[in-house]
């Protein structure tokens, strides 16, 4: 599992409207959240 | 945690779901809650590359660990936690652990709002309606749009019919213009009423 301290992966994916997101978007400017969960339609 | 969004973003930080499902599955289950605004990423191809780069992706079950990276400004993670693919996250947690992390960065736009007037024309049994159907409930805009269905309307129909000069739905009517493709569609929305990201 990725630690405190590591380098974040990068990444280029789509979301729910299609748009694509990417870390890039975020560096110098945000802090980043992942939820990683296992599938839609289980309960959260 | 679509509830929680705003003690996110004062914590100057991007909330981004993500799991193997496709762009498909995370509108109509986004949708289905009650409308997720914030992106859900689709780590569907190849499947759960993102997950498999944090050492999260469950190769046995093909799905992803139920769990919560925080990545600071500089691209270095500053707290991991897996629940478990069953497990429950504490949101009031992760509040207090980005208030901790953040850092001074712009601060986020609020969403737009569509001109007054704007109309959604769909149908039944048509994926593309559903698709523009699902993004005005992603996007809390339902309220500010007339839905008209021209299956079951028939008014709708005839107004379809003269504004756009034929039958197609999905149709986004604003300011007069009317707009057919799907994907543009929900991509004006988005652009319009979205969060913006980065």
């Amino acid at each position: 599992m990725i630690a405190q301290g590591d380098k974040a992966p990068d990444f280029a994916l789509k979301d729910q409207f299609g748009r694509e997101v990417k870390s890039s978007d975020f560096n110098g400017k945000h802090n980043v959240m992942l939820l990683f969960y296992p599938l839609d339609w289980t309960p959260t | 945690m679509e509830a929680a969004l705003s003690s996110f973003q004062s914590a100057n930080t991007q909330v981004l779901g993500v799991s193997v499902d496709s762009v498909y599955s995370h509108a109509a289950w986004a949708a289905s809650l009650g409308g997720v605004s914030f992106p859900l990423l689709a780590d569907f191809h190849p499947k759960g590359a993102l997950a498999s780069a944090c050492g999260l992706y469950l190769d046995g079950a093909g799905i992803g660990d139920r769990a919560t990276v925080i990545i600071d400004t500089d691209g270095v993670v500053q707290y991991v936690e897996s629940v478990g693919p069953g497990g429950q996250r504490d949101i009031a947690d992760l509040v207090a652990t980005c208030k901790a992390v953040a850092s001074n960065g712009p601060e986020f736009a609020a969403p737009a709002s569509l001109p007054t007037g704007s109309e959604l024309f769909v149908r039944d049994n048509c994926g593309a309606s559903r698709s523009a159907l699902w993004a005005c409930e992603n996007l809390h805009v339902k309220g500010q749009i007339a839905i008209k269905n021209v299956s079951q309307d028939a008014a709708a129909a005839a107004e379809l019919e003269k504004i756009s000069g034929g039958k197609q739905a999905p149709c986004l009517v604003v300011g007069g213009e009317a707009m057919l493709e799907s994907a543009e569609i929900v991509g004006y929305l988005v652009e319009k009423c979205g969060r913006p990201v980065g």
